[in-house]
């Protein structure tokens, strides 16, 4: 049997680490989220599949037979040493995984030297993106898309006009509740050119299916020469 | 005629109801023209007095009250003729009744009529999810459906259903002739239809029904349409009734136990109903203030929630989560009760670290009120809350790790009796693993960042929920249902019932976890193509669960009616409530049995949980019952 | 109670219950129920602390007066009416029924006393509920406590008929000493409201 669970096990493991859980990992930070899920994968799949084996062997070797209807099974009552085992085993594992969450989300929380800074407006049903003057030059700017340069690292910092919304790019994995009277932040380095949803993902009413806006991540010097040509649209208009 | 509508009754619930009603117009009117507010006639105002004075006025006019009433005005009451007990007819289920067997009926089928209205719902929803692009609901009425779908199915169907099953056997199984107060406990039971019919009547009010989740998060709640006031008067009635309930259940376990019956032999539904009081007790006043609080703001411009005038949004989430998080836990130990009894009596077997299982229990009641903020990890909360709330959440999973473990232990070498309500247990610890598995990845913090508000979430509710308390539910009905009835179910559809909500509940919701880390939001009435693969295979899957339902359906009402006659003891269990004939009598016992062991001593020869003394007369100890509970001696 | 045990001819009887504890049920329940109504208090002052503590707002809010001194005699009132209250179940214990009537009535007139001046200081005050969140949780602390003096009352008044028709004696007085505990427990419950709201 403890066979048995061992080859199910590692066949569980390898089906659950072959399938491609997350979307495109846009961010610096997703590889590591998708590795934390990954290790919670691998600690996962045999406790199930112990589970499993134990409840399939039971039905198959202890199910009742013809004949067996007024038999009872042998009274065992207890035994310490198993209690112990399987109170301190999970709870070791549980430390591990613990500790290996929190230096994760160490590591996506780490504050860098440089960030440039986009304020981040929800209001229903609309998301907003400002991009302050000491990153922007003259003026601030403000945006219905998000543009991001690739590899630098921005800091969100997330408000709200009306209700609660949620700013969540699913490619960048971090998401940060929109709250009024505060504000939220998070940081994120994007790694890889394309366009993104950017997503409301707290219920906020009748139009909150509806609350999608696209993240843009360019090169470096399209991103200064999108910036430019805001400039002299905002200049333009006053 | 008169005398009919005078008496206590349905009638004279339905006038007091309407009074009720003209009552709210007799207060708001005046009140509001000694203001000077305008308009004087104002819907809102006269809704939100009306939603508590019509059911007060039903309550009354039931007859819920009368005894107090007489009671607490000194007026002479009419003594206890104990006429109220056990149920003749139909109609009996349908009048103020204090029998605990009547009541633990009466909560069952209502709760399961709400099982049918939430679930039909949830159908509702998946049509519509079945392609992207909007078909048959509009976004608002969208996040009506499944807002109500889940205060249904959570506050209407799962905290009460396990209180109507323990109602009906917990009594019998601690060797009590009734529960401590009858006359509250049917009170609480006629507070739930109130409060369902509330929830389903906010689809018929002006702005559709309330659209803000179960969790109803201010400030989004404070300023809705009047449909979310159903809600916010709804779970008052709802937990009125379930803290009602389980200050009875607490006070009949401490103070009605047979003699002989120490906690340590009580049976381990008899303990998790006890943990599961406590929490009820402690946490549910939370919920009620949240909704008092959203109450005051929406109707009186209060400011609990509003940023704007110094009031802490988040604050909203800390109230509601202190209560809802317990409420899982409240949604899932009595589910661990019975599925302790039922494998114990399959397997055979005496149940494993017996201690352990009550403890873990007791654990498990004090850890959850201490993880509430894992429900908000991405609410913008103090961060550093964050790391000790995940490693209390964590710490959850020994505890019912601890469980588990002891029911596969109780599995071993056993002789397992694979009946429905045994598939019902093994498909449930199948499930719960499952689901309780992707709760511990939630409560690390990294991957709840991405995955908080996905279809991840919802996968994960309806592994434990689903997978975990309905299929307890499911085992539990089966396993009482020869005797609350009287009757044996039809095992053929049992099991058919089983394998088909077994298969495709699995379909419907594996796929689930997978679109939800894919990045599905949850809440949603549209959805990008990309997911419109897999939302069709749900929503197929989905409907066979629905249909599977049916078959349970039409299995428990034709073996009521004409299923064959069920035995005292058809499972050869030991606890109490199988040693007296299917259905109990109506006073439970003749006398009160002494209990002279444990609850699961199965495979010990000649052991007995109690025996029935005819007082006065000594006699050895005989296994009760009679000749079918005998204990096999090979 | 009394009630139920009064034998009754035709009617089958349910066994008697055994006694698996000291507590009476009736109290136990009471004491239950309190514990939930402590909940229900703590989930205001959890309101109360995210707007005072967490957000830090000023308190009292600016223009908003809050009138400690006055407000003492209020909590001298209520104070002396769980002495009262205490009279009245002494007095029933030793079976003097006079004691228990004046005390009882005593007890309904000093709560009476409590909420007209609690009334007349929501008249006086100089701020509402709508005008700042200090002001909502001023008004949602108290007024949650006067809606308990409210339901004590109408207790006491419940009480007070019983014991004018002599319904207690000195074995029998369950029915005073239960309600008297749920006094005892909105006084308790006077003195944290009004420490936290007046006072701190
Ligand atoms: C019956 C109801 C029920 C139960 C029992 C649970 C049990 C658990 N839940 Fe769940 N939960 C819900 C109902 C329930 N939950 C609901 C309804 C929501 C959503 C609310 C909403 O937003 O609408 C939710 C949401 C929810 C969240 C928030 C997600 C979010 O919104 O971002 C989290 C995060 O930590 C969580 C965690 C857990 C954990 C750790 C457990 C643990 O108790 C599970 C413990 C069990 C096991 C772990 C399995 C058995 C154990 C073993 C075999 C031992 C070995 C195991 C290990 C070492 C891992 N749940
Ligand atoms: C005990 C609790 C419980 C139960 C049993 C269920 C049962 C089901 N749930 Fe529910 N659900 C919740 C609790 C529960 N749910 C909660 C708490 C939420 C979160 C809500 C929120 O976000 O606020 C939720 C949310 C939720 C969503 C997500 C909505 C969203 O976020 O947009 C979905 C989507 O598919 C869903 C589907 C289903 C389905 C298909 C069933 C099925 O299993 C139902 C099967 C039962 C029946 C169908 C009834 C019997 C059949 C009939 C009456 C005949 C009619 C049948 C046919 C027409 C075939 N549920
Ligand atoms: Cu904004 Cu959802
Ligand atoms: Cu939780």
């Amino acid at each position: 049997m403890i066979v048995i669970g061992l080859i199910a096990s590692a066949i569980g493991i390898a089906v659950a680490l072959s399938i491609d859980w997350f979307p495109i990992a846009g961010s610096t930070q997703a590889k590591k989220v998708d590795t934390l899920f990954d290790v919670l994968l691998i600690a996962s799949v045999p406790i199930f599949v112990f589970v499993e084996v134990v409840v399939l062997f039971s039905v198959w070797k202890f199910r009742m037979r013809p004949g067996d209807e007024l038999k009872d099974g042998p009274p065992i009552h207890g035994n310490t040493l198993l209690e112990v085992v399987w109170t301190a085993i999970p709870a070791m594992l549980l430390v591990g995984l613990c500790s290996y969450a929190y230096v994760t989300l160490r590591n996506i929380e780490h504050k860098p030297k440089h960030e440039m800074v986009v304020n981040v407006t929800g209001q229903q049903f609309a998301w907003s993106f400002t991009y302050p003057a000491a990153n922007a030059g003259a003026k601030p700017i403000t945006s219905t898309q998000l543009y991001l340069p690739k590899g630098k690292s921005v800091k969100f910092n997330v408000r709200s006009k009306d209700v609660i919304h949620d700013f969540w790019v699913p490619e960048f994995r971090i998401k940060i509740d929109a709250v009024p009277g505060i504000t939220t932040h998070y940081r994120i380095t994007p790694s890889r050119f394309g366009s993104y949803p950017v997503v409301c993902a707290e219920l906020c009413g009748l139009g909150h299916s509806t609350m999608r806006q696209t993240a843009h991540v360019m090169a470096p010097a399209d991103f200064q020469a999108w910036m430019q040509r805001k400039q002299a649209q905002a200049s333009k208009a006053t | 005629m008169t005398a009919r509508l005078r008496a206590p009754g349905l009638h004279r619930g339905l006038i007091g109801a309407a009074l009720g009603f003209a009552l709210a117009y007799a207060i708001v009117l005046p009140v509001r023209a000694a203001q000077g507010l305008h308009p004087v006639l104002d819907g809102d105002a006269v809704t939100i007095v009306g939603l508590l004075s019509a059911p007060l006025g039903f309550l009354f006019g039931l007859g819920a009250f009368d005894y107090w009433f007489y009671y607490l005005t000194g007026r002479p009451t009419r003594p206890e003729d104990h006429s109220g007990h056990g149920a003749r007819s139909w109609k009996d289920y349908f009048r103020v009744n204090t029998d605990h067997k009547v009541i633990g009926i009466q909560y069952t089928v209502t709760s399961f009529f709400f099982l049918l209205v939430g679930g039909s719902l949830a159908m509702l929803m998946r049509a519509e999810l079945a392609q992207p692009g909007m078909q048959f609901v509009s976004t608002d009425g969208f996040n009506g459906l499944f807002s109500v779908h889940a205060s249904i199915l959570i506050f209407l169907f799962v905290i009460p259903v396990f209180a109507g099953l323990a109602n009906f056997v917990l009594p019998l199984m601690i060797g009590a002739p009734d529960m401590a107060f009858p006359r509250l406990n049917a009170v609480s039971y006629w507070m739930l239809p109130i409060a369902g019919l509330m929830m389903m009547a906010s689809f018929l009010v002006p702005g559709g029904s309330f659209s803000t989740g179960w969790t109803a998060y201010a400030p989004l709640s404070t300023d809705q349409p009047i449909g979310q006031l159903f809600f916010t008067v709804g779970v008052q009635f709802a937990g009125a009734s379930s803290v009602a309930t389980a200050l009875n259940f607490l006070v009949t376990i401490i103070t009605m136990r047979a003699p002989g019956m120490s906690f340590w032999r009580m049976p381990l539904l008899v303990w998790a109903n006890f943990s599961t009081s406590l929490l009820v007790v402690i946490a549910t006043p939370f919920i009620a203030a949240s909704q008092f609080l959203v109450l005051l703001d929406r109707a009186l411009h209060f400011h609990f929630f509003d940023a704007a005038q110094g009031g802490d949004v988040l604050s909203y989430q800390h109230i509601f989560w202190f209560y809802s998080h317990p409420a899982v836990y409240i949604m899932m130990l009595p589910g661990f009760g019975i599925i302790s009894e039922i494998i114990s009596v399959k397997s055979r077997k005496p149940i494993f670290g017996y201690r352990m299982m009550a403890f873990s229990l007791l654990a498990i009641v004090v850890l959850g009120f201490t993880v509430w903020a894992h429900h908000m990890f991405v609410s913008g909360m103090q961060s550093w809350i964050r790391i000790p709330m995940m490693i209390t959440t964590a710490i959850i999973a020994v505890p019912t790790g601890i469980k588990v473990f002891s029911w596969l232990a109780t599995l071993w070498r056993g002789v397992l009796h694979l009946d429905t309500p045994m598939l019902f247990a093994l498909g449930f610890l199948t499930m719960f693993v499952i689901g309780g598995i992707s709760g511990v990845m939630l409560a690390m913090i990294p991957v709840d960042i991405h995955v908080s508000d996905t279809y991840f979430i919802v996968a994960h509710i309806h592994y434990v929920l689903f997978g975990g308390s309905l299929f307890t539910i499911f085992a539990g009905v089966y396993y009482w249902f020869p005797k609350m009835t009287g009757r044996m179910f039809d095992e053929r559809l049992g099991k058919l019932h089983f394998w088909l909500t077994f298969i495709f509940f699995n379909l419907t919701f594996g796929p689930m976890h997978y679109i939800g880390l894919r990045g599905m939001p949850r809440r949603v009435a549209d959805y990008s193509q990309q997911y419109a693969g897999w939302n069709l295979f749900i929503s197929l899957s989905a409907f066979v669960v629905g249909a599977s339902t049916l078959v349970f359906l039409y299995n428990m009402v034709s073996s009521w009616r004409g299923g064959p006659r069920a035995e005292a003891n058809p499972w050869r269990a030991l606890t109490l409530e199988w040693q007296v004939s299917s259905p109990p009598p109506i006073f439970n016992f003749d006398t009160v049995p002494t209990v002279v062991g444990g609850p699961y001593e199965y495979g010990v020869p000649g052991a007995v949980h109690g025996v029935f003394r005819k007082p006065g007369e000594v006699r050895p100890p005989t296994p009760a019952g009679g000749g079918a509970t005998q204990v096999a001696r090979e | 109670m009394e009630a139920a045990s009064a034998a009754h001819a035709h009617v089958e009887h349910p066994p008697e219950a055994n006694r698996s504890s000291r507590v009476e049920p009736q109290l136990l329940g009471m004491l239950l129920f309190i514990i939930s109504e402590v909940m229900i208090f703590g989930a205001f002052f959890t309101a109360y602390f995210f707007i005072r503590v967490v957000q830090g707002d000023p308190w009292p809010a600016p223009g908003m007066e809050i009138p400690t001194g006055p407000v003492a005699i209020n909590t001298a009132v209520l104070l002396s009416s769980s002495l009262t209250m205490h009279w009245a179940q002494t007095s029933i214990k030793n079976g003097n029924r006079f004691g228990l009537r004046a005390g009882i009535l005593s007890t309904l007139f000093l709560g009476i006393c409590f909420l007209t001046l609690q009334v007349n200081e929501y008249v006086h005050v100089g701020f509402a509920p709508h005008d700042s969140a200090q002001g909502s949780i001023f008004y949602g602390l108290t007024g949650l406590h006067g809606a308990h003096v409210c339901i004590g009352l109408i207790l006491l008044s419940m009480v007070t008929i019983r014991a004018f028709r002599g319904h207690f004696s000195a074995e029998s007085h369950r029915g005073v000493e239960v309600p008297g505990i749920y006094w005892h427990f909105v006084d308790v419950m006077w003195i944290i409201v009004y420490t936290t709201i007046y006072i701190l």
